[in-house]
């Protein structure tokens, strides 16, 4: 009797250790069908899931389940978590826990930051979702603070700040936990900063590591920055890394250097617009991998490097892709970091490919001038043949499905004067956009969702839309392929031909990152809807007028 | 011509008059301090440029439905305009006051009077 008491009092002080998610669990969250345990819904950021309830059939029976209100009306671009019927989710202004059959919220903690912070963010007031470890809730915030709640109450375990945010670091990256490390990117090549990676010690929050993304001097790949230019570099790093287990290698993008006038800075400028494969327990580089060398561009590397096993020439190889905003599509060997290919997935005027050999692009014209100070018409702009919005891959039918933006821009870098907190960018950014014509000289679509063969960058389908597509891609067994529109639909396209299988309106433009799980015997799929990120700030694109903000949650499922 | 039509044409041009002579007198109200004013919608173009397209928008153009669209603030509400560019606004428009003079204010002020043009 007495020892059944002390079992049953045992028991109940153990969930939270004993249904912890555990290294193991996070490794193989691609295949847990029941939880989304990671960013990109699995290690490799495939946001694949085997799942077929929600089929080419079944999809027109889809059906909103509840709806959460974020009670904040910043863009929404956070991916929920799931474990054990609990959905974990991130706005700028607050972290909170939802029970994922009812939609009532369990917990939800405020994040507090000074009101000047905003003022150092280029690009929408953001947060991109959570980490979950050891029963534990991690996340970044804006003014640049890593912090640790218990996954039960919300309450906070440790908060660290990872910078003074004042000259223009932020932090809207969901972290990483690799190797029971937590790593975290940043935000801030706009203005004039040095960026890096950092791992800190899950449990505690002390500090572990830090790995600079540009090489102070005297540091591999210094000689690739004249002068003192190191120092305004840039190298951003925010979104979420990739992580191979079995390689204990962590895969992270790099983003643009600064300023974006490429003549102040001549040479490589390693490590921006790369991707680094690094040891998580120590952040040490293991190899890189540059994009993009010298650019004036802002082609920033940072988003999703996806994880897959595929054939190449008949061999399965271990590879890291990339839709990578200079408009090729990159497949790399990702135990050493060899390029296998590179095609363009959009149209591209600065490079004529991508040398395989040494892994450098080509330059046109168009590039040349640009660096000379010369006004040039630019494809893609310098938002990217693809910005941040992840792609998705399928690895059974090797199709990786990608919201890509056509249109191109002028450019004409112009001198920059650095101002510690302002803006650092070297550029004109009066000139405007190219935005796509018909052949009668109608308005052309500014986006398409592709479905890129990553060998070719050949689109084996394209659906078109008026204003581009800025929300994460999620594909599915079921051969359903989930994304949204920035004037509120949530879709549903056959993963095979493209044609659009059902949607919903959400209410306000869908910019967030879909995801799918099963918990008894039903699949559900969230989203995230809420309008405010790049493009509605910089494309002047009035037809958003109608489009209120306003942020929320939703959750599908197919009707009996 | 009909005598109705004569006269309709002739309210018209009166009409039309009277609107250009409107116009006239602002221009030249406007031209009394032009070389100055011009001076200081350029000085509040770059300040804009730096600190506000990157939530206003470039040259001010702007859906309106996640910030304010300047364009359409009240051309007789400085004292507004002051306040929120100092303070900050619904937290959500951030506060300004130690980063920027007065006199900037100002000149950020005479640019969105512009409307972005
Ligand atoms: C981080 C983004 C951001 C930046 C940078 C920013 N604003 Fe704003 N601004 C906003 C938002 C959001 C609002 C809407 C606030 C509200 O009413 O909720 C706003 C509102 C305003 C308003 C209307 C306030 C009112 O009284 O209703 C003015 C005027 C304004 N901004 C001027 C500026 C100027 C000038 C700058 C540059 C010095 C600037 N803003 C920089 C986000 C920004």
């Amino acid at each position: 009797m007495k020892r059944l008491l002390i079992a049953a009092v045992v028991a109940a002080f153990l969930p939270a250790g004993a249904q912890a998610q555990t290294a193991q669990d996070l490794a193989k969250g691609a295949g847990d069908t029941k939880n989304v345990l990671n960013y990109g819904m699995g290690y490799n950021l495939q946001r694949y899931s085997p799942l077929t309830q929600i089929n080419k059939e079944t999809v027109k029976r889809l059906e909103p389940v509840w709806n959460y209100s974020y009670d904040d009306n910043r863009s929404e671009e956070s991916q929920p978590l799931v474990y054990n019927g609990v959905l974990y989710v991130t706005t700028n202004s607050a972290t909170m826990a939802v029970d994922a059959k009812t939609g009532h919220q369990l917990w939800k903690t405020k994040v507090d930051y000074p009101p000047e912070t905003p003022r150092i963010v280029c690009c929408g007031i953001i947060n991109r979702g959570a980490a979950l470890y050891d029963g534990k809730v991690f996340r970044t915030t804006l003014d640049a603070n890593v912090v640790a709640l218990d996954a039960k109450t919300g309450k906070e375990v440790w908060k660290q700040n990872a910078i003074d945010f004042k000259t223009g670091y932020s932090m809207t990256v969901a972290p990483l936990v690799a190797d029971g490390v937590v790593i975290t990117g940043i935000s801030g090549a706009e203005f004039g900063t040095r960026l890096f990676i950092d791992g800190w010690d899950a449990a505690t929050g002390k500090h572990l590591w830090r790995t600079y993304t540009v090489p102070a001097p005297g540091e591999a790949g210094s000689d690739t920055w004249p002068g003192d230019t190191w120092q305004h570099g840039g190298g951003s790093t925010w979104i979420t890394g990739s992580f191979d287990p079995e390689l204990h290698t962590v895969y992270w993008g790099i983003g643009n250097p600064g300023p974006f006038n490429a003549a102040v800075r001549k040479g490589d400028n390693l490590y921006t617009d790369s991707v680094l494969a690094l040891d998580p327990k120590t952040g040490k580089v293991k190899w890189h991998f540059q994009f993009s060398p010298n650019d004036p561009f802002d082609y920033d590397s940072v988003a999703e490097m996806v994880l897959a096993d595929i054939k190449v020439n008949g061999k399965p190889t271990k590879v890291v892709m990339d839709a990578n905003r200079n408009g090729f599509f990159y497949v790399i060997d990702r135990t050493t970091g060899k390029l296998l290919a590179a095609n363009n997935y959009v149209k591209v005027n600065w490079a004529k490919g991508i040398d395989l050999k040494t892994g450098r692009p080509i330059d046109t014209d168009v590039i040349v001038k640009a660096r000379a100070g010369e006004k040039v018409e630019l494809w893609p702009s310098i938002l990217g043949g693809k910005n941040w919005e992840p792609i998705a891959f399928d690895p059974h039918r090797g199709v990786a499905y990608a919201n890509t933006l056509n249109f191109g821009m002028p450019y004409k870098a112009i001198p920059a004067e650095y101002k510690a907190g302002d803006w650092y960018v070297g550029m004109d950014l009066t000139q405007g956009w190219i935005w796509p014509k018909t052949a009668d000289g109608k308005d052309g679509p500014r986006g398409y969702l592709k479905a890129i063969d990553p060998m070719t960058g050949k689109a084996k389908w394209e659906a078109p839309s008026d204003m581009p597509r800025f929300s994460g891609v999620l594909a599915t067994a079921g051969g359903v392929v989930f994304s949204g529109q920035l004037t509120g639909e949530f879709e549903a396209f056959d993963a095979d031909t493209g044609h659009k299988l059902w949607h919903f309106q959400t209410g306000s433009g869908v910019e967030g990152q879909p995801v799918t799980w099963e918990q008894d015997g039903v699949q559900y799929v969230a989203v995230s809807t809420g309008i405010g990120g790049v493009y509605s700030l910089f494309s002047g694109d009035e037809r958003l007028k109608g489009i209120p903000a306003g942020g929320s949650l939703w959750v599908f499922a197919v009707r009996k | 011509m009909t005598h109705h039509r004569e006269l309709a044409a002739l309210g018209l041009m009166l009409a039309l008059a009277a609107g250009s002579s409107v116009v006239a007198a602002e221009q030249s109200q406007q031209s009394a301090g032009i070389s100055a004013d011009l001076a200081q919608v350029q000085r509040g173009k770059g300040l804009y440029a730096d600190h506000c397209s990157h939530c206003h928008g470039f040259n001010m153009v702007s859906a309106g439905n996640v910030t304010f669209d300047l364009r359409t603030f009240p051309r007789n509400q400085r004292e507004r305009f002051f306040n929120s560019v100092t303070n900050g606004r619904d937290n959500r428009m951030p506060p300004w006051g130690d980063v920027l003079t007065q006199d900037e204010i100002g000149d950020l002020w005479a640019y969105i009077c512009t409307g972005g043009k």
